[in-house]
């Protein structure tokens, strides 16, 4: 058989829509015609900085229009002016990390005790945090140190986290626990 | 014109941005692996791993290095994967980029005789008698981009393009490379458009960096093709 | 960074020592190796051969631990050879300044020892005034008392032969680092460092870092193109979570959490706000109060009035000498004063030092939301290794995050470079964005505590308005963050920079640092442009935003002589271009990064002083960089102890063994154990560049659990030999704290030190492991094994250095 050029081209399309077995290189069986087709034709793209190390690299986010509206492929930003489209292995692994089998899909719940987790709704889990944090920030709450100085805080509540946040984030939420009287505020930066 | 890799593992630190970015482009599944002693891993090509960085630790002249060699197919100009298989259905040379390509008909070809054929010692089998490895990406190829593994480089150990422009290349990179590697070389870059640039010998880097005599006698027909190439282009041979 | 990523390829010579940047900051070494390829020299120096080692023109090893030795060598080397940029260091640093006659030091004590806190009195350390309180200088350095001469004196007893038998390095080696470092000195040559927690993770770090910063001030590095002090941070918002202060000591922009003492918002702002009597010091932090009630009017909005002094009653006080940090906290959690734990975007059961302490004081709280992307060993603490779920009391709200990609919102980089992101998918399953589960859990609160109950002023009257149809608006935090013009004709517009901010409450800035973040121009991270600034050194100005003020490189106007014009007259950053006339400058104008300040230059092109000008360290009191640091816990220079946990008996530098005022914890779970024959190998941790953190975001990963599977020790040929291991074999590290099994490579690139004669062996293990991922539950992380002590500046955990076994299964 004498594979042309035309035909290879039917055969990348067949492999961009999904004909093909994945990873074998090209099914040759049924060939339709998606000329020159790549996975990512038609994704909508976004860009976005890598998550992991604080070069900050940046990289291009290719989610399907269609169907579940999932992430196709992420790649290093050729017009990135750091990294300039390249990627080391953690930002090359960005979309397992997002279509990841493994992630917490629900809000879970451990009661005392208990030896396993409940899957619960988020308008519970939030209302029952916060019966938590004002039982334990009214029992603890100072408004005075030993000496009689002003502090109004709780030392029984403590908040680590995080520079996972984005920084519109990690802004809302030091100035939620400073309002709440926290101050013991900890996060990565101190380890 | 067609396409060529130039691996100057002279600035390869072994991050291995490509080797997880071959597996992303293609879907590939990761291997169950585990940790044998090396950072290596897996601990060799698979159908599902196109590409693998070797790391060695060699002492040189009293030195210690460590030495990263980031393995893949050589996209040979002349396959003896493709003349053994003599079946343009299931291994094909792309007339485009020069890329030689598998297909899923693979599985009727004598999987042992392929792999032997190959002097690097590159293909590998499915369960089902597939065989796989690099395409050279050439979906990206031909839309214009590079293939995964290059664009991913950070550093400028992974190179494609025209094959003049990488010839040239190659011989730019191996005069700055001598002047830290007086023995640094470019591997058999007459025969492949896969083109590595090495500090010291090839051998250090990884087994068959270098193309293996020995394999090139497993089949009459390619015996009989060595014997009729042509002298290609010596002035390469000459970088 | 005080530079940041790209300008890594205009450096002449570029240390690599407490990073191993090629692994973990992989995308570095494109301008490492494009400044190699300009001629650049790339020195390593690390207890281990690793990838940059690979890569460098000069490796050497030293013993974890022994950094202030190795570089106090190379202060001493600079000094005697005379190596130093004088120019700089006469005018740019405070090196001419005069100490007081109380600072001393003898016996590895500075003056000031109480010995009964472990703290120093550091008003021994004060300069001389005169009589306007401005610092008494000795421009010729002649005075014995003179910051250099003292600095001569301290680091005279660093040669290299006592350095050597410390650190386990080569003297030659030591000799060939400082001489190739000292060529920077040079004038139109830059040095520079780049290092990571391999510095700051020691009861020294503060000071590892100081020294090398002492080097960056003597050779006239800082300011400069390929220069600098580079902190390699590890997190891709780190640098932007500590700016915006999510620690204990700190609010946004690094103003001070306001201590018992500060009992009015007056008294705060009096108490922080420096005062220079020098009229050519900027003294920058004089406009503190400025941004501290900006900050309050964006916490409270409204509510915030000068009457009711803007809220700050509202705000919690931490009581004066007294630290809160995490070791602190995990020990007073451990001892079951703590309650309720927040873990949000973190896995402490894994990430802290001591980790058997940590999952211990999990089981003490009533209560913890955790929040990640992953199941994970802090959230599941309860069904952990040793854990027995039925007799742990603690609740445990687990709630998922989103991937970054799901979402909108900026992080700042390790070169403080603010980039925006942008939604690519929506939120898989039911995870949701932090900012969405902030915002909902906060209105949660409010809600509850309409209906009264401990002082709720400040949870009610917190301004919570960053909601569009329902759900968070990064857009209107990160404009809330820029602040706004509250009164007069600009009322409701967006700043256009922190220079605009005023006291009165007539302006909101949620973090002034910020400020120029997010104008009416629209949103400055955003940007994409790759035009480059007319000094062609990778700034790309136009290319997101940069802290403070789209500014580039700090410092940077100490990269220009006395008369504005650049050292380097190839990769300036900034030059002074204004007009002159008779030999003077007429009018200001400066071209190239945005400079520290746009004052006139120190001098006139004719020599003369200018009055109106400003000394280019803006924001030090004095406008001075500062050689002699009198304001570290542990001394004004800094000085080699031992790690607390070491292999020697005694520190060779001196009698104090250890740093003197260390922090070390007294709970039966806070073992120490030096010169210990049941650890007698020195124990580090470290990353790959498969991995990251304590793994939870790449150990769920199979592309990356294929490449680094399992957690393992390296050790050095001799040390396997020693104890009869097989490469690859699985064997046991312990220490005093606990222990863990890892599988060993036996590796060349670990050599035995030789320290004082004696043969010292260190091991390291990568810390991103834990038993939850993967399934197997076998892989562990390497903090069971380190200490809970730190630095006392930081009291960030000593985890380079520590004691170990390794033993047979």
């Amino acid at each position: 058989m004498n594979v042309t050029r035309r035909k290879f081209i039917q055969i990348t399309g067949a492999s961009a829509a999904g004909l093909a077995v994945s990873g074998l290189g090209f099914d040759l069986t049924p060939i339709k015609s998606h000329a020159q087709m790549l996975k990512t034709k038609y994704a909508k793209e976004t860009t976005t900085i890598c998550c992991y190390c604080a070069v900050g690299c940046g990289a291009i986010v290719h989610t399907s229009k269609k169907g579940d509206g999932r992430v196709i492929n992420i790649e290093g930003d050729p017009d990135h002016v750091i990294n300039r489209g390249s990627l080391c292995s953690k930002g090359a692994s960005l979309s397992q990390l997002t279509e990841n089998d493994n992630r917490l899909l629900e809000p879970m719940y451990r009661a005392p005790y208990s030896k396993k987790w409940k899957k619960v709704s988020w308008d519970w889990a939030l209302t029952e945090i916060a019966k938590r944090v004002k039982a334990t920030r009214d029992a603890s709450f100072e408004h005075k140190n030993a000496k009689g100085q002003v502090v109004n805080r709780t030392t029984d509540i403590v908040s680590i986290g995080s520079s996972a946040l984005d920084n519109e984030e990690c802004w809302i939420y030091q100035a939620m626990v400073r309002a709440l009287g926290l101050v013991y505020v900890e996060h990565q930066a101190r380890i | 014109m067609s396409k060529s890799f130039l691996i100057d593992t002279t600035l390869c630190t072994a991050c291995r941005g490509c080797q997880v970015a071959c597996k992303q482009w293609h879907d590939l599944p990761a291997e169950k692996t585990i940790n044998r002693g090396t950072y290596e891993n897996p601990a060799d090509l698979s159908f599902d791993t196109y590409k693998l960085v070797r790391m060695r630790e060699e002492v040189i002249n009293g030195k210690l290095n460590w030495l990263f060699f980031p393995e893949q197919c050589r996209h040979c100009i002349e396959a003896p994967c493709l003349e053994t298989a003599g079946d343009p259905g299931a291994i094909y040379k792309d007339d485009k980029t020069g890329a030689i390509i598998f297909t899923a008909n693979t599985k009727r070809l004598n999987a042992a005789e392929i792999i032997e054929s190959c002097p690097y010692n590159i293909p590998r089998k499915a369960p089902d008698g597939t065989l796989a490895k690099c395409d050279m990406c050439i979906d990206r190829v031909e839309n214009g981009l590079p293939p995964a593994c290059v664009q991913t480089c950070p550093t400028g150990a992974m190179n494609f393009g025209d094959r003049d422009e990488m010839l040239a290349l190659a011989g730019k990179q191996l005069a700055v490379a001598k002047k830290k590697f007086p023995k640094a070389m470019l591997i058999d870059a007459d025969d492949l458009n896969v083109i590595y640039l090495v500090g010291y010998e090839p051998k250090l880097y990884c087994k068959n960096a270098m193309a293996s005599n020995a394999v090139f006698d497993i089949t009459r027909q390619m015996a009989l093709k060595r014997m009729i190439r042509p002298l290609t282009n010596i002035a390469s041979r000459l970088l | 960074m005080t530079n940041h990523w790209i300008d890594l390829k205009n450096s002449d010579c570029i240390l690599i020592m407490g990073s191993n940047a090629a692994s973990n900051h992989p995308i570095s070494f494109k301008y490492v190796q494009m400044a190699q390829e300009k001629g650049a020299k790339l020195i390593n120096v690390d207890p281990r051969f690793t990838r940059t080692s690979s890569k460098a023109d000069f490796y050497t090893a030293l013993r974890s631990g022994t950094d202030i030795a190795f570089l106090g060598g190379m202060i001493k080397y600079l000094l005697d050879k005379k190596l130093y940029n004088k120019e700089y260091v006469e005018n740019y640093t405070n090196a001419p300044f005069i100490v007081g006659k109380a600072f001393k030091f003898s016996d590895g004590l500075f003056s000031g020892y109480e010995a009964k806190n472990r703290k120093y009195d550091k008003s021994k350390w004060a300069f001389d005034m005169d009589s306007k309180g401005v610092p008494k200088m000795d421009r010729s350095l002649k005075n014995s008392r003179c910051v250099l001469n003292l600095l001569k004196k301290h680091f005279s007893r660093y040669n290299t032969k006592l350095v050597s038998s410390i650190t386990g390095t080569p003297e030659a080696d030591l000799v060939e680092v400082y001489k190739t470092y000292a060529a920077t000195g040079a004038r139109g040559k830059a040095g520079t460092i780049m290092y990571a927690m391999g510095w700051t993770q020691h009861t020294v770090g503060v000071q590892n870092i100081r020294t090398m910063a002492m080097i960056q001030l003597l050779l006239g590095n800082m300011g400069v193109a390929g220069g600098g002090v580079n902190a390699l941070r590890g997190e891709s918002n780190v640098q932007g979570s500590t700016d915006q202060c999510l620690l204990w000591h700190i609010w946004p922009g690094y103003l001070k959490t306001p201590r018992a003492s500060n009992v009015s918002l007056s008294a705060y702002n009096k108490k922080w706000t420096p005062k220079s009597n020098d009229p050519l010091s900027a003294n920058w932090w004089q406009n503190y109060p400025k941004y501290s009630v900006s900050l309050l009017k964006s916490f409270f909005g409204e509510k915030a009035t000068k009457a009711n002094d803007f809220g700050y009653d509202w705000m919690p006080k931490v009581d004066d000498g007294t630290d809160y940090s995490w070791l602190t906290l995990f020990d007073e959690m451990y001892k079951g004063t703590v309650k309720g734990l927040f873990a949000w975007g973190m896995n402490p059961a894994c990430s802290g030092a001591n980790s058997n302490k940590t999952r211990k004081a999990m089981e003490n709280l009533d209560w913890m939301v955790n929040v990640n992307l992953f199941d994970n060993e802090t959230g599941s603490f309860w069904k952990g290794p040793g854990m027995n779920p039925s007799t742990i009391k603690t609740e445990v709200f687990m709630l998922p995050a989103c991937v970054s990609v799901e979402k909108e919102g900026s992080i700042t980089n390790s070169g403080r470079w603010m980039q925006w992101r942008y939604m690519g998918p929506k939120p898989l399953g039911n995870s949701l964005s932090d900012g969405d589960i902030i915002m909902e859990l906060g209105l949660k609160l409010k809600e509850i505590y309409k209906e009264g109950g401990a002082f709720p002023e400040p949870i009610l009257n917190l301004k919570w308005d960053y909601m569009t149809d329902g759900l968070y608006d990064p857009h209107k935090v990160a404009k809330e963050i820029n602040g706004y013009y509250l009164e007069g004709p600009k009322k409701g517009k967006l700043v256009e920079s922190f220079s605009k901010l005023k006291a009165d409450g007539s302006t909101s800035s949620a973090n002034w640092l910020y400020c120029n973040s997010y104008t009416e121009k629209g949103n400055m991270s955003a940007r994409r442009s790759k035009v480059d600034a007319p000094n062609n050194i990778g700034l790309y100005p136009e290319f997101a935003w940069c802290w403070p003020v789209n500014r580039r490189i700090l410092y940077n106007r100490a990269s220009v002589d006395l008369k504005g014009q650049p050292w380097d007259k190839k990769d300036w950053v900034v030059r002074f271009a204004g007009n002159v006339k008779n030999g003077k400058y007429v009018s200001k104008k400066w071209i190239g990064d945005v400079p520290d300040g746009g004052w006139y230059p120190l001098e006139n092109p004719d020599g003369t002083k200018r009055k109106d000008a400003k000394h280019p360290f803006i924001m030090r009191k004095h406008g001075y960089a500062q050689i002699f640091g009198p304001g570290r816990a542990d001394g004004p220079f800094p000085e080699h102890y031992e790690p607390l946990e070491c292999p020697v008996e005694k520190n060779l530098m001196n009698k104090q063994r250890i740093n003197p005022v260390a922090p070390v914890y007294g709970t039966d779970a806070d073992a120490y154990a030096t010169c210990d024959p049941k650890f007698p190998f020195v124990g580090t941790t470290y990353r790959v560049s498969e991995h990251w953190q304590t793994g939870l975001m790449t150990r769920t990963q199979p592309w990356l659990l294929e490449l680094q599977p399992q957690v393992f020790v390296e050790m050095s040929e001799e040390l396997a030999k020693l104890r009869g291991f097989k490469n690859g074999e699985r064997v046991m590290v312990s220490s005093a704290r606990g222990s863990l099994e890892c599988t060993a490579i036996v590796t060349k690139r670990f050599k035995p030190f030789k320290i004082a004669g004696n043969t010292v062996h260190q091991v390291g293990v990568p810390w991103h492991y834990g038993w939850r991922w993967p399934e197997t539950g076998a892989e562990e992380s390497a903090n069971l094994l380190t200490p809970s002590t730190g630095d006392p500046n930081t009291r960030i955990p000593e985890t380079k250095a520590f004691m170990v076994n390794v033993t047979k299964k």
